[in-house]
């Protein structure tokens, strides 16, 4: 069965990105989010098993889904992909709950190594 | 002859780069947190195309009334050249000479020096980054003091200013716990719009 | 094969020599600081050759290194593998080298600018900083005659000729500018207003020429009675003016008393006269009462008129 993938971004252009950069050959569903909000409606509607979610973003921000989230005990495996590498900015989201960062700009290696690292793919 | 550029920026241009510049500006944040032990905001660039003299109309991360300081520095590279501009609001000297740990009485030269040094890393950094996603290669002039304890008016409007139109992509950093306020400013010269879309569309492409 | 490595050694040889013309400086410095390449520029203007300097640290080479100030700089370039740029303003130069036009050079030492580039190795880690010298002397010394020259016109525009006290113009922007002062702050501030008695009759009797050293002696001697922070000018002919800073009526008052007994009391000897002279004067300290700076001026001069109708050299407060 095909992995329900959400991605949530802020841009157009980074969600093309990101969809281009999931592994070739994976079967998978994909959803589009452009906030926040938008996200959390996905994965409520149960299109969000793999999130890669944006933190900087209008309406609402990564942060705040992650805790979103993880309050309503959401089931999703939350993989923030973000141009906010400082270490701060890192050590935020591992606390409220994702699985892990990846440092944009995004492409297949970076992707592919996560997904297997988590045994996801 | 000075032919008026036709020159355009698509939404999908647009977006693509605003996301360029947030990745750029958050490897310089990076940085500038490592540096100075802080974490850094990071707001949503803004893009925009519009005329050289509404360039105040960008720079709205800073209120006309602040005193303000600021420099800017050239960069050329693949056909693309353009200006970094770093325009600080006064009030966040104070707070800068705290964490870059500079001895001595706040005076002129020690902003001067704060001033030098965040523009070293802000502008050096998120030129950088915007070149590896564009694959290109810029190199920078020598930076230039526009002015100090100046009017943000008189800062940017001394120019006679030889484009009409500029892709100016504004950036405005604040500094988590501190009174930090500073705005970067990248401007694209009108005949490396062109070029620069040619880049983002091959990004948008594959 | 062997062909294109003798192009390429010809190409490298042409290159480096080229590298050694280049009117700008370049050093090479590893993590210690240690000089690790000197150029001929470098070597010309501090009369130092390469074999002399490489391996040795730069701060003992060239004291006149600021070594906190460049370490500041030169570690963030290190840690961040970022470049760094200096400019003249900051600091006139890095190397203290002298001016070598004997007849147009204009300043003692050359003014540089300078880029410090992070020279990486394969993994990324920075191992050796370049620091590139530019010699910046002509825009240096222009930029700052310019400023002096703007500064000196400046000044000009705001000064009264023969006095050397500021004009009538500048002083009333003076003025303005405490008037607006005092009612953001609440401050207390007192303005001043004297004349020569007589002076009409100094010129009829002595001439023009005579009336001038008065006026200048006047201005002299107010300019020795007065605390720095005051603000003076020459209002008209023979009238003066003065902003006391942070002075109220009364400490005005003893002010305008000083200076009147100092007047009163000099001789002014000017070609074969000697003239005795007297002044008045009329203080007014700031209020609610008073709406614009204007008004402040006109009743100093109220004050100044009772001081006439007094009997002249004499100080009165208007009230």
């Amino acid at each position: 069965m095909a992995t329900k993938v959400l991605i949530c971004d802020d841009s157009n252009f980074a969600r093309k990105q990101m969809a281009r950069s999931l592994p070739d050959g994976w079967e998978v569903d994909i959803t589009f989010a452009g906030n926040g909000e938008e996200a959390l409606q996905a994965i409520k509607a149960g299109q969000g098993e793999v999130v890669f979610l944006d933190l900087t973003m209008p309406v609402m921000d990564g942060f705040e889904t992650l805790e979103n989230i993880k309050v309503n005990d959401m089931n999703a495996l939350v993989i923030v992909v973000s141009g906010d590498i400082q270490p701060e900015a890192r050590q935020r989201v591992k606390n409220l709950g994702a699985i892990d960062f990846i440092k944009k700009p995004i492409n297949k290696a970076k992707a592919e190594l996560i997904l297997k690292e988590y045994g996801i793919l | 002859m000075n032919q008026a550029l036709n020159v355009k920026v698509t939404e999908e241009q647009r977006d693509c780069y605003q996301e360029i510049s947030n990745v750029a500006m958050g490897q310089a944040a990076d940085l500038l947190a490592r540096l100075l032990h802080v974490h850094v905001i990071l707001p949503i660039p803004v893009v925009n195309l519009l005329e050289v003299n509404e360039l105040r109309m960008a720079l709205s991360g800073i209120e006309s009334s602040n005193s303000v300081s600021g420099v800017c520095q050239g960069f050329i590279g693949n056909g693309i050249s353009g200006e970094a501009l770093l325009i600080f609001n006064d009030a966040s000297f104070n707070d800068i000479s705290k964490l870059l740990k500079y001895g001595g009485e706040l005076d002129t030269s020690l902003e001067l020096e704060l001033l030098m040094d965040t523009a070293n890393i802000l502008i050096g950094a998120c030129l950088r980054g915007i070149a590896e996603q564009l694959d290109v290669v810029f190199s920078q002039g020598h930076p230039i003091v526009l002015g100090q304890h100046v009017n943000l008016n008189d800062l940017v409007q001394a120019n006679n200013y030889r484009w009409s139109k500029t892709l100016a992509i504004e950036i405005n950093y604040k500094i988590e716990g501190f009174d930090i306020n500073c705005d970067l400013l990248l401007l694209f010269a009108e005949d490396s719009i062109d070029s620069l879309n040619e880049k983002v569309n091959f990004l948008l492409e594959d | 094969m062997s062909n294109t490595s003798a192009d390429d050694f010809k190409e490298m040889h042409a290159l480096m020599s080229m590298l050694q013309n280049l009117d700008v400086g370049l050093v090479i410095l590893d993590r210690n600081y240690h000089i690790q390449l000197w150029n001929s520029f470098m070597e010309s203007h501090s009369g130092k050759y390469p074999y002399e300097v490489k391996g040795k640290s730069i701060f003992t080479e060239f004291p006149e290194i600021n070594e906190e100030w460049f370490r500041h700089k030169a570690e963030s370039v290190f840690l961040l593998n970022n470049r760094a740029f200096t400019t003249w303003e900051q600091r006139p130069y890095l190397f203290k080298f002298k001016n070598y036009r004997p007849i147009t050079g204009k300043a003692e030492f050359m003014f540089q600018n300078s880029t410090l580039i992070p020279l990486g190795s394969a993994d990324g880690n920075v191992e050796r900083i370049g620091i590139i010298i530019y010699d910046v002397t002509d825009i240096a010394v222009n930029r700052v005659e310019l400023k002096s020259v703007n500064d000196e016109l400046k000044r000009l525009s705001r000064t009264d000729k023969l006095t050397q006290l500021y004009n009538r113009g500048y002083w009333e922007e003076c003025l303005d500018k405490e008037f607006k002062r005092c009612k953001r702050t609440g401050s207390t501030s007192s303005m001043l207003m004297f004349d020569i008695d007589h002076f009409k009759k100094v010129n009829d009797a002595y001439g023009h020429p005579t009336g001038d050293e008065v006026i200048k002696t006047t201005a002299n001697i107010l300019r020795e009675t007065m605390r720095e922070t005051d603000i003076a000018g020459r209002y008209g002919g023979e009238e003066y003016v003065v902003i006391l800073i942070n002075a109220n009526a009364e400490q005005a008052f003893n002010f305008a008393e000083r200076l009147r007994e100092r007047i009163a009391k000099t001789v002014v000897h000017h070609l074969d006269f000697s003239v005795n002279y007297t002044v008045s004067l009329g203080i007014c300290e700031i209020s609610d009462k008073i709406v614009n700076h204007s008004q402040w001026i006109e009743m100093s001069d109220q004050g100044l008129y009772r001081s006439k109708e007094a009997g002249r050299n004499t100080s009165t407060i208007y009230t």
